[in-house]
């Protein structure tokens, strides 16, 4: 998840990187206890980029030009996303603009120092200008240093680029961040550097361990915190498929199979919890509960694929759930003895919302427990998908 | 076939040691101790890197992390060690490695292995499970499951297992596991084309999954490399094309799986009698 620039300068800051005068704006009027001498910009903080360019980053003269320019920001969406804060900030005139990022490569499993003299806007059409440096070893300054060098600078800018990598570094790992980017650092004509522009991405598994990070951070609306498990993602709003499924892998592959048999997956579900260290039966039949409830809450979701694989909890324990679940959601089913056998069939059939795919131990037994739901108990995956897919056509 | 030695080695911590396994795989790997850490309700993500220091200081030169969370720093710190002490890392986020019929060091559920010749290498655990599934229902036994984890930052790469089942002489074809986000099954493709004899079959999943979502592995995500800028990597397309230039058949679902071994097989008989 990604900091606000206004909220990514305060770590900067407090870090020592040097950042302009700037002040937090919640509305207009605030402007009226502004501290900052004129001219100032005003940026709108959002999460989405290219605000520049659809007018989100305005330099004003005066209080009467900032307010209404501030009143037009605050209205501006940039990408659909509206902000809730601006940021006044001092004007700066760069002589130059320099990009610097701090960030982890999974290929080489180590941290890299990324540095370029073409920053701003240039850093798009000048990717291969970019230098790097991978932190092999404990950081030591010699590698700020050596970025600094790769990059072409001279003289004093080699120190004060370096220093600037230095405090980047010590807050990548200080905070278990994804990533630290200045872009652009400006450069003065007398060689002093100033974080025009920061990014900070915090990494969602290190995150509990930062307590102080999260109470600074703005949580993007109806975005649930990223890692946390059980919750139902929407995904398209036209599928009418749901998923629940257990694990990653078998959930993409599962989805990829639902729009290989022309279906589309509106929403799914996650329920994982294999490899989690505190996770237990009792956890994850619980999480399959609600998830189900979740789901069928959609009115979009006319088919719900529940495609689980037992190891933790054996299949004769979910198929408990599942009947659970169903017999809540038609108690009539269960009296109606005197039904003809057929009938009653016909009206499993027509229960809308399920298949149910599960491999595992205790299969039959879990065929069993199904029954008494009236509900078919798939094994072949490919047969629950093309069920799945012709129900809703 | 496993012995357990020791459990919680100090502090707590849950490690378990397993050695004197027979399978022709670990002879050519320098030690013969092997930990499981951090097995179920064992050691919190954030204790992890602790776990494996400790069990790398106590002269365990083979680690499976099964837990998941893992700050990926912490992970970047245990390799460092790890590296300079040439030890093994598995994981983390790995139901581990599975020889069937005889050895589990991890959680991978045995009821749907069965010993064979297919090496199965993977990202993830369930997905893994299904594939074992269908290979066994197919007829054809596994000579070994592995999942390299399904976090950021891992230890084992899928070059190194792949060097692995090309030297042992249980395996005779290779199934490769991806799923999109980061690089790794473009690297294994070259790999593959550089060094590899045996035949390889890949499967990549997350063709539809949605863009800069997390799926449930912190690793399976379609990101920018940095910020804004680069072009997206780890897509399936990326991977498929990887694997297409190095000439790798490419299954488009898991039950198509079995099939391409099963010409794989038939190729290899048709090279060896001829």
């Amino acid at each position: 998840m990604d900091l606000l620039e206004y909220e990514a300068k305060e770590l900067f800051r407090e870090m020592g990187i040097p950042v302009l005068p700037s002040q937090r704006l919640d509305h207009p009027k605030d402007l009226k206890g502004l501290t900052i001498p004129y001219p100032v910009v005003l940026k709108s903080q959002v999460h989405m980029g290219g605000r520049g360019q659809v007018g989100g980053v305005k330099c004003v003269e005066n209080t009467i030009d900032a307010i209404a320019t501030a009143q037009t920001i605050f209205n501006l969406p940039v990408m659909g996303e509206y902000p809730k804060v601006l940021l006044a900030e001092a004007k700066y005139n760069a002589d130059r603009e320099f990009y610097l990022a701090v960030t982890l490569n999974r290929s080489v499993r180590r941290p890299i120092l990324l540095g370029s003299q073409q920053g701003g806007l240039e850093v798009q059409k000048s990717l291969h200008k970019i230098q790097h440096v991978i932190v092999e070893q404990q950081f030591s300054p010699y590698y700020a240093r050596r970025l600094a060098l790769k990059m072409g600078l001279q003289g004093a800018l080699i120190g004060a680029v370096s220093a600037v990598i230095e405090k980047m570094y010590q807050l990548f790992v200080q905070n278990d961040l994804d990533l630290v980017e200045i872009n652009p650092l400006g450069v003065s004509a007398g060689g002093d550097v100033m974080a025009l522009d920061g990014k900070v991405s915090v990494n969602d598994d290190a995150l509990a361990r930062h307590p102080q990070l999260v109470s600074r951070m703005t949580k993007l609306d109806n975005q649930p915190l990223e890692g946390e498990p059980s919750a139902v993602v929407e995904i398209d709003p036209e599928g009418q498929i749901g998923i629940v499924c257990n694990g990653a892998g078998l959930t993409m592959a599962t989805m990829d199979l639902v729009y290989q048999a022309g279906g589309k997956a509106g929403s799914f579900l996650n329920i994982d919890g294999e490899t989690r260290w505190d996770s237990s039966p009792t956890l994850l039949k619980q999480r399959l509960e609600q998830g189900l409830e979740q789901m069928i809450q959609s009115q979009r979701i006319r088919v719900v694929l529940v495609n689980l694989i037992s190891n933790l909890v054996s299949c004769d324990e979910v198929a408990e759930v599942i009947a659970g679940f169903l017999n809540r959601r038609v108690p009539t089913l269960h009296t109606l003895s005197d039904i003809r056998p057929d009938t009653l069939i016909a009206q499993a059939t027509k229960t809308p919302w399920l298949v149910v795919r599960l491999v595992g131990s205790r299969c039959d037994r879990a065929r069993e427990y199904l029954a008494t739901a009236q509900m078919p108990l798939v094994e072949s995956l490919d047969e629950a998908v093309n069920l799945v897919v012709s129900r809703v056509q | 076939m496993e012995r357990t030695l020791s459990r919680g080695l100090a502090q707590g911590v849950g490690v378990e040691c397993c050695m004197e396994f027979q399978s022709s795989i670990w002879w050519k790997l320098p030690y013969r101790y092997w930990v499981k850490l951090i097995q179920r309700s064992f050691v919190p993500p954030y204790a992890a890197l602790d776990a494996g220091l400790e069990a790398i200081a106590a002269g365990v030169r083979q680690i499976v992390l099964i837990t998941e969370g893992m700050p990926p720093l912490d992970m970047v710190c245990l390799l460092r060690k790890a590296e300079t002490t040439e030890t093994l890392v598995v994981g983390p986020n790995t139901p581990g490695i599975i020889v069937p019929g005889q050895l589990l060091l991890g959680i991978h559920p045995t009821e749907f292995y069965t010993p064979g010749s297919v090496g199965l290498i993977s990202r993830s655990g369930t997905l893994t499970y299904e594939i074992a599934r269908e290979l066994t229902l197919a007829g054809l036994g596994q000579s070994l499951g592995v999942c390299i984890g399904g976090d950021t930052i891992v230890g084992s790469s899928f070059p190194q297992w792949l060097e692995i089942l090309d030297e042992d002489e249980a395996t005779e074809v290779i199934v490769l596991v991806g799923e999109i986000g980061g690089d790794s099954e473009e690297a294994a493709a070259h790999y593959i084309a550089e060094a590899i004899d045996k035949p390889v079959v890949a499967y990549v999943a997350g063709h539809t999954a949605p863009k800069g979502r997390r799926m449930g592995h912190a690793g399976a995500i379609i990101a920018s490399h940095i910020s804004e800028l680069g072009t997206e990597i780890g897509t399936a397309a990326s991977k498929i094309t990887a694997f297409e230039r190095a000439r790798i058949p490419v299954a488009n679902y898991p039950s198509q799986i079995p099939t391409l071994v099963k010409k794989a097989l038939r190729l290899l008989t048709k090279r060896s009698s001829s």
